[in-house]
Order: structure tokens, then C-alpha cells, then sequence
């Protein structure tokens, strides 16, 4: 369970990114923050990352209070995490196998292991028989695809996803989302995005934020700011 | 070891300049480390001679010379007095001629002079009983090593400091050096590593790599310099043979151990290459922790 009590983050040079933010989020609830750029979507997600120290309030993930200063259990906490970025943040340098075990091997796994969690995982995506490839010779859609191999894999409870279509066209993005679909029920995922089309059909629950405070929470609601 | 070579491959230049840096230190610090084990060895040799000796004129009768013997043993500045007669002083000349039967023709025990060693208790207390020696009536002439062992002394103190110095200096510019290619690494994989962060990586996870390519290149640097130097001394044997003939070993004594510098023994040269890879691999690991301290920040 993700529970944000009264959660406030100001930057350094004042600007307040959110402000007495307060909701709870249940295990394996699947849930969109909208907003238009700039309303704290991402504040959020960073957040949650322990990315970011709150400013003010509190920050509760399972029974961890992560938002206190004395928490020494960042890395324990991210293990639960798996998070999908805009710019997919993929290293060029791996081939799409080795951008997805890397999450793996964070996470202790022995390589003989790595193997078949790495097909399995990418037969979720549609991405079967591509490990060998590398990032340079992949589309947009399927490097976020890598990415949210990468996220998925190691059964991380929560999954993260800052604007993951942002950068795809509309038949790939639905494919993205589609993949998200399959993975509704199984963890809690948080999707940050400002995509009309894929909230208002979806029919999750929406947080919608504005200038840094949460203006709606709805259960099956749209994108309706 | 396959991410270690790939990481090697991709930036050649900043692991070229990790090894050729680790590699001076490593070569200088292991040669001046030989250079000071011969040092101390020929010291403890010189230590170990008799530091005063004093030669009796032929007509002194050996009652007259133990009296001596006996004052200087009742000093408490003597360690002890070791009677050479005129027959021990042959033998002795007999065996260090032994090879040159022309130089034994022409001596005999006649005349070689009977004399005392004497093995003071601080080698300040020299000159002391030399003169007191000098005053004694059939004392024809006194030799004392103190020049000798003063100038080891004062030689081996100033290397000493220069050595540390030099070390410290070493330590630093090697640290710079492998902290700046290492930062350059750091920074090539950035992204890489801030992914990892956000995966849940530990610091000591992402900084892995680094510190075992610093090691590998520690280690590398220590066998290559090790081999050259071992090469240049066996190469060197003929001539340190012939510059120390007449000394059968030179050792240095650690605690209750012995050990033999020369001749060149497996002994004295693995605990100089175990000291240099330490050394090398110690400052390959403290240079890739700053590095990837400074970063993990």
C-alpha cells in the first residue's frame, strides 16, 4: 500500500512542485496521474523513487515511512520498484537481453536464472527471439517495450511510468498500454501521462493534479480536468 | 572478467594511462625497495665487522696484551675483545690468499702482527676507545669503522626520508592520476548509472567495475614491473658478484627473521613482488573508491 499524507516538495529556488497532497493507493491498484506539464505527476513518481525528500508530510510504501530522513532502505525500497521513463533510458551499449537482466542482476539473481526469466518477460512484450539485438537497430516502441521488460522483470510489486507513450505514435502507443493491461491485477502500477485517448478508455481510477495539488481523485473516472 | 575487457576496450586511452601510471609507481617504489633491502644488508654486514682493531708492534709480549684485553673487557663500554695472535692472523690471510699462492710466498706468521677486535657497545663509544688504545705502549696502529658506519647510518637516514617523500608523492600523483581516468569512466556511464541507482544498485554494486579493472590494472602493473626488475638484477648478477666479493650474504632481519637479500633468493624476491602487487592493487582500490565516492554522492 502507497499512502502520501499531506505530502509538500519545494524546489530549491521556491517553486512549490506539489502541495499537501494526501491519497492512498491499494496493492496491485492501477492508477493514472494527470495533469498538464508541470502539475507534479512526476514529483510524485520521484517521490516515490525517493528520487526526491519531501519537503513536507509524510510517505508511507508498505510500512516503510520512506520519507523520513533517517530511512537507510532506498535501495531495498527501489528493488520493489520498477519504473518506465519517457526516454526509456535503455544503454546503447547492451543488447536488449542485457538492458533487462541488468535489473536481474541488481536484484542478486544468479545468471543461470537470468535466462528464462528474460523470455518469458519478453514474450509479454511481443519482443521473442529479439535478445540479441541492439538498442540502435529497435523503434521507438519497441526500446519502451525493452523498458518496461526491464521494469516488470524480478517480480517488483509496483510498477512506475513517467509519460511512457510520450514519445510514440498512436497504433504503438496502444500497444504499450495494452501491455500494461496484462499486467492489471498482478502489481500496482501508477502511470503519469497527459494522453486523453488512453484514460478516458481505460476507465481507471484518476488522480488529477493542477499547479502541485490534487484536484480529483476519481474511481473509473477520464481525463476531466 | 568479459565486462572488464569490454569496459578496457572502450576506453583505451584511460586505461592506458591507469596501467602506465601504476606501472611507474610501482616500478619505482619496488626498485627503491630492493635498492634499501641492499642498503640495510650492507649495513648490518659493516655492523658485524669489527668496529675497532687494534695491531700490536712485534716486540709486545702476549701478557701485555691481555692486560689490555682485560681493561677494555672490564669497560663498560666494551662488548666484547676477540684476541687475534700472530698464528690466527696467518690463517686468516692463508684462507683470503688461498687462490694466490705468490702472496703466500712472501708472508709468514712472523709477520703478521698479533691484534684485538673490539665490538663496542654504542658506536659512540668509538673513538673513546681508540684513543684510549692509541695510549696504551705496543700499540702499533688502530683501526676503527666508524667513518664507515656513520656514513651507512647518515646514508640510510637520508634515503629513509627521501624514500618517504618520494613515496608520498608517488601515492599522490598515482592517486590523482587513477581518480581523474576513473572519473572519466565514471562519466561515460553516467546514464548507466544512474539506472542502476533507481533499479535499487547498491553503491558497492555500482562501484564494482571500477574498483576491479583499478585492481586488475594494480595487479598487471605489479608483474610487469616485478619481471623487468627481476630481469635487470639477474642480469646485473655477474657485475654485483664482483663489486661484493668477499661478502657471502647480505641479510635483513624483521622481527626474529632473517632474510637473505644476497645472493638473490626466491624468498626476498616473492615478498618484494607480494609487497608491490599489495601496493599497487591497495592504490588502484583507494583511487576507484574516491573516484566512484565523489560520484555516488
Amino acid at each position: 500500500m502507497i499512502q502520501f499524507e499531506n505530502v509538500t516538495k519545494k524546489y530549491l529556488l521556491g517553486t512549490t512542485a506539489l502541495s499537501q497532497a494526501s491519497f492512498q493507493i491499494e496493492d496491485n491498484e492501477f492508477v493514472f496521474l494527470v495533469g498538464p506539464s508541470g502539475a507534479g505527476k512526476t514529483t510524485i513518481l520521484r517521490l516515490l523513487l525517493r528520487d526526491y525528500l519531501p519537503t513536507g508530510g509524510s510517505i508511507t510504501v508498505d510500512t516503510m515511512n520512506i520519507s523520513s530522513k533517517k530511512f537507510r532502505q532506498t535501495e531495498k525500497l527501489r528493488r520493489k520498484i520498477g519504473f518506465v521513463f519517457q526516454d526509456f533510458k535503455i544503454i546503447p551499449e547492451k543488447n536488449v537481453f542485457e538492458n533487462i537482466a541488468i535489473s536481474l542482476r541488481v536484484l542478486g539473481k544468479q545468471p543461470h536464472d537470468m535466462r528464462s526469466k528474460v523470455n518469458d518477460v519478453l514474450k509479454l512484450v511481443n519482443l521473442e527471439g529479439k535478445e540479441e539485438v541492439f538498442p540502435i537497430q529497435l523503434s521507438a516502441g519497441e526500446l519502451q517495450r525493452v523498458a518496461i521488460a526491464r521494469a516488470i522483470i524480478g517480480d517488483r510489486d509496483i510498477l512506475l511510468a513517467d509519460e511512457p507513450t510520450g514519445n510514440l505514435d498512436p497504433k504503438t502507443t496502444w500497444e504499450i498500454i495494452k501491455i500494461f493491461h496484462k499486467l492489471e491485477g498482478k502489481k500496482t502500477i501508477i502511470i503519469a501521462t497527459h494522453n486523453t485517448d488512453i484514460v478516458n478508455s481505460l476507465k481507471k481510477r484518476v488522480i488529477v493534479l493542477k499547479d502541485g495539488a490534487i484536484v480529483k481523485d476519481v474511481r473509473k473516472g477520464g481525463y476531466d480536468i | 572478467m568479459t565486462d572488464l575487457l569490454t569496459s578496457i576496450r572502450r576506453t583505451p586511452y584511460q586505461s592506458l594511462a591507469a596501467f602506465l601510471i601504476l606501472f611507474f609507481t610501482l616500478f619505482l617504489s619496488t626498485t627503491i625497495l630492493i635498492s634499501m633491502s641492499f642498503l640495510h644488508g650492507i649495513l648490518g654486514y659493516v655492523e658485524t665487522r669489527p668496529q675497532v682493531t687494534a695491531y700490536f708492534q712485534q716486540k709486545i709480549s702476549q701478557s701485555d696484551i691481555f692486560k689490555i684485553k682485560d681493561d677494555l673487557t672490564n669497560s663498560d663500554k666494551v662488548e666484547s675483545v676477540k684476541y687475534i695472535s700472530k698464528d690466527e692472523a696467518f690463517k686468516i690471510y692463508s684462507q683470503l690468499n688461498k687462490d694466490n699462492p705468490l702472496l703466500l710466498e712472501m708472508v709468514s706468521s712472523d709477520i703478521l702482527p698479533a691484534s684485538l677486535e673490539i665490538y663496542a657497545k654504542k658506536p659512540s663509544y668509538l673513538p673513546e676507545i681508540a684513543a684510549f688504545l692509541q695510549k696504551q705502549p705496543g700499540v702499533d696502529e688502530v683501526h676503527f669503522q666508524k667513518n664507515i658506519v656513520d656514513r651507512l647510518l647518515i646514508l640510510t637516514s637520508i634515503l629513509r626520508r627521501t624514500t618517504l617523500l618520494f613515496f608520498v608523492f608517488l601515492i599522490l600523483m598515482s592517486t590523482v592520476v587513477l581518480t581523474t581516468t576513473t572519473l572519466f569512466k565514471v562519466a561515460m556511464k553516467k546514464e548507466e548509472i544512474e539506472l542502476l541507482k533507481l533499479l535499487g544498485a547498491s553503491n558497492w554494486y555500482i562501484r564494482k567495475p571500477f574498483v576491479q579493472e583499478a585492481i586488475f590494472f594494480g595487479f598487471l602493473a605489479a608483474i610487469t614491473s616485478f619481471a623487468i626488475i627481476v630481469t635487470a638484477l639477474l642480469y646485473s648478477e655477474p657485475f654485483l658478484s664482483s663489486y661484493l666479493r668477499g661478502i657471502s650474504t647480505l641479510s635483513i632481519a624483521y622481527n626474529s627473521y632473517q632474510i637473505i637479500v644476497w645472493p638473490l633468493n626466491p624468498l626476498f624476491l616473492g615478498i618484494c613482488f607480494s609487497l608491490s602487487a599489495v601496493f599497487g592493487m591497495g592504490l588502484a582500490f583507494w583511487g576507484s573508491y574516491i573516484a566512484t565516492g565523489k560520484y555516488l554522492k
